[in-house]
């Protein structure tokens, strides 16, 4: 297998993954949606609410909040050793809020709250989460805790995380009369034109959607789109909960321990 | 009411462009242009903030009303 970054920024990754099949490639995309956990608020606890806004509105708005999660000191609530249904310093954070309107209406950001440990504190500092009029008050406590995708959509670290076969684009060009017809109709412009000449300008935007092969007036067309056997593009965005190579990684550790878990029952089954 | 947090289809968070964007297309600029700039490249997240109104405001003003109507009676 061979794997190249193709880009990378803070929040997102694309990977070209060549060698692989698509049964391990799909297992990755999946756990990373479903499994790989990050932290979010679970339990809120309203102590003053005279907003405008029902505390089940806060309490969401607060859930979806994206957290930035730290993995290797907190654990699930479900393999914690505490054992407790409230949770212990290694499976909760305590998150406070502390909000009045005393000059005029304002809006209180996700900025204003207050976390116990300083490193799990909200992505981005102006995620609006309510507005108060003068005299307002809101004041909450709430508990954020490690969760997965599967549970609910808010501990998805990943919001986009797909992948597609590599495109694979001959043209035959002597039969192409530079007609142009499939630079105009391509919504992704991978065809420019060059010498009175079509030529792949951009291959990797290529969705396969095979427009131009239609749009070409010869029939059969010298364009031929198609797809590299065992050849990946991933794409990965973060909600910047944890940094996506960090996504990735994790999810071929649940991966391995999933199949670890798997290879000890059949060992004791067959015996 | 007020500005989602997240994007409904695909989780992205928009909440925290939202000012930069309503501010921007106060002034004149064009959204299709604000949003290729704020990163927003999906329609489901474009769609979050090109189609959202801060009814919120709107209900903010009867409590604004109150407030100078309560602070008027004790001046008087
Ligand atoms: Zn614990
Ligand atoms: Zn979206």
């Amino acid at each position: 297998m061979e794997i190249k970054i193709l880009d990378k920024n803070a929040t997102t990754m694309r990977l070209m993954i060549r060698g692989a099949d698509v049964t391990l490639v799909n297992a990755l995309r999946r756990i990373m949606l479903a499994e790989v956990p990050s932290m979010a608020i679970d339990e809120v606890v309203i102590i003053d609410n005279s907003s405008i806004l029902q505390d089940e509105i806060i309490a969401h708005r607060l859930g979806l909040t994206p957290l930035k999660t730290d993995l290797d000191s907190y654990n699930l609530p479900g393999e914690c050793e505490c054992k407790s249904e409230f949770g212990c310093s290694l499976c909760r954070v305590t998150i406070t809020l502390n909000a009045e309107a005393n000059e005029g209406t304002r809006t209180v950001y996700s900025g204003e709250l207050v976390s116990e440990n300083p490193e799990i504190v909200p992505v981005s500092d102006k995620i609006p989460l309510i507005k108060l009029a003068k005299g307002q008050k809101l004041k909450l406590e709430a508990y954020a805790r490690l969760g997965k995708g599967k549970n609910h959509a808010k501990w998805q670290p990943v919001s986009m995380c797909a992948y597609k076969y590599l495109p694979k684009i001959e043209i035959a060009s002597e039969k192409c009369t530079g007609c142009a017809k499939c630079v105009e109709i391509c919504p992704k412009k991978v065809f420019a034109i060059k010498a009175d000449m079509v030529e792949v300008r951009d291959l990797l935007a290529c969705n396969l959607c095979m427009d131009c092969v239609e749009a070409c007036p010869q029939k059969p067309s010298p364009i031929k789109v198609s797809w590299e056997k065992n050849a990946f593009i991933m794409n990965i965005e973060s909600t910047g909960v944890l940094p996506p190579e960090r996504i990735i990684q994790e999810a071929t550790k649940i991966l391995d321990k999933q199949l670890k878990e798997f290879e000890e029952q059949v060992k004791v089954e067959v015996k | 009411m007020i500005i989602p947090v997240r994007c409904f289809t695909c989780g992205k968070l928009i909440g925290d462009l939202w000012e930069e964007f309503a501010r921007r297309v106060k002034t004149g600029e064009n959204a299709s242009d604000i949003l290729d700039s704020l990163g927003v490249k999906r329609y489901c997240c474009r769609r979050m903030l090109l189609s959202n109104v801060e009814i919120i405001d709107e209900i903010l003003r009867f409590y604004e009303e109150a407030e100078k109507r309560k602070e008027s009676q004790n001046l008087y």
